[in-house]
């Protein structure tokens, strides 16, 4: 078997086309079940997916800078870090920033990234609405939600073994396109499941900070008084579920677990002190 | 005379936003259960949200006033369906400036900013990334600022699946 295999290799090495076929042999399939091999083998470790989410962050730098305002920006970190440090990943490199761009989202990169946009925290009225999104996202990171979709977007969409050169080669083309995936992938949006998971765990995370539980269903609330067709949450409504759907979901499953904990903090004062215009 | 139906008005214009409960729901004297029921409302029926305590929100509901849950209600008029109609952006805008006490978004509408366009078309920002780290809290940090807030860390254990 193992010398079918290196013959069909050798054969396709010496065939550009690879529609080279040797009698009864289909050297394509074993071409990729070569591949494939290839592929179980290198598995995205941790330190691949910090490293990958260093890449996709600095992308998405790209596209919007951080608001150039030091004092906001370590005030977003120091409450998403005190969130982060109350589930299961505490000790990847957490790092939050706001996104200089005026339509509302939010967005989880993989190895610890969190950015938030200067229009959705505009629209926030306490520290506990901000908890409850930055613990959302904090959800999609330590599930690895946006990791598992560039995986397996990387192996049906990007060619061949990409997936395994991109992570050896940080200089490649192979990298290169990955990166551009799982940049692309914001505009495309994760399941519906993994964003109503997010929800759901993202109010126990922000319940063990000691925050107000509500402050996740009350964002939704603002953004379910919005319209679909404002410019400013096309992309984030086509990425996620409607916010009323969002509502309800979490009415039906975390009613319990919201009224346990919400005479927690809200901190609207701090919020508004932290958040101003400089 | 006119600085009184200024004051009486300006609460009536801020703090009041249309919304609609999206089932039939009891008008609570109290943010409680087990408040006494002030007055019953069908499933769809129009109120004006005024305030919210932890998971209550206070509405006037036609003469009558009192607490709903807050899950129970949905904004916009005509909310009931999920999504507010079009073209509410500038009534939404307003009651933003109003609950937040900031500028509020001033432009939403036809700007540019992070779009999928953009997002397809992003290059890597070195300079950006670095400063992103170098605004990174640690543990300890955290842990600091978190009491400052006088927020206590609490055992809560994630939902089943």
């Amino acid at each position: 078997m193992r010398l079918l295999l290196l013959l069909a290799g050798l054969a396709a090495a010496a065939s550009a086309q690879a529609q080279f076929r040797l009698p009864s042999i289909d050297v394509n399939r074993l071409v990729d079940t070569v591949k494939n091999v290839g592929k179980a083998t290198r598995e995205i470790d941790e330190p691949d997916e910090i490293a990958i989410g260093r890449d996709v962050a600095s992308r998405l730098l790209g596209a919007a800078p951080l608001v150039a305002d030091p004092g906001l920006q370590r005030y977003v970190n120091h409450v998403g870090r005190w969130l982060a440090a109350q589930a299961e990943r505490p000790d990847l490199p957490w790092q939050f920033g706001v996104l200089e761009a005026p339509q509302l989202n939010a967005f989880a990169v993989p190895g610890g990234t969190i950015f938030i946009t200067r229009g959705l925290l505009e629209r926030m009225r306490n520290e506990a609405e901000l908890a409850g999104v930055l613990a959302h996202e904090i959800v999609h990171v330590l599930r690895k939600h946006h990791l598992k979709a560039i995986q397996k977007g990387a192996q049906t969409s990007l060619a061949g073994d990409a997936l395994s050169a991109a992570l050896k080669d940080r200089a490649g083309a192979a990298r290169d396109k990955l990166i551009a995936f799982g940049t692309e992938m914001y505009a495309r949006g994760l399941d519906k499941s993994d964003e109503l998971e997010a929800d759901r765990l993202g109010v126990v995370i922000a319940a063990r900070a000691g925050y107000d539980a509500y402050g996740l269903p009350s964002v939704l609330q603002t953004l379910q008084a919005m319209s679909a067709q404002d410019s400013a949450v096309a992309l984030m409504f086509k990425t996620h579920p409607a916010p009323g759907e969002r509502l309800d979901t979490l009415s039906e499953k975390m009613q319990q677990v919201l009224d346990a904990h919400s005479a927690q903090p809200q901190l609207g004062e701090r919020f508004s002190s932290q958040t101003k215009r400089r | 005379m006119r600085l009184i139906i200024l004051l009486i008005l300006i609460p009536l214009i801020c703090w009041a936003e249309p919304a609609t409960v999206i089932r039939a729901t009891e008008l609570k004297q109290d943010p409680a259960s087990d408040s006494p029921t002030v007055a019953a409302l069908a499933e769809n029926a129009a109120v004006e949200a005024i305030e919210r305590k932890g998971g209550w929100t206070r509405v006037k509901a036609g003469s009558a006033e009192g607490w709903v849950r807050m899950l129970a209600l949905r904004y916009g008029a005509g909310a009931g369906a999920g999504a507010a109609k079009p073209g509410d952006t500038g009534i939404t805008q307003l009651f933003s400036v109003a609950r937040t006490g900031t500028s509020g978004t001033q432009v939403t509408t036809g700007v540019r900013g992070l779009d999928a366009q953009q997002l397809a078309n992003a290059q890597p920002n070195p300079a950006e990334f670095a400063k992103l780290q170098e605004f990174a809290s640690d543990r300890s940090a955290a842990a600091g600022f978190a009491s400052n807030g006088a927020l206590a860390a609490k055992q809560v254990e994630y939902p089943k699946p």
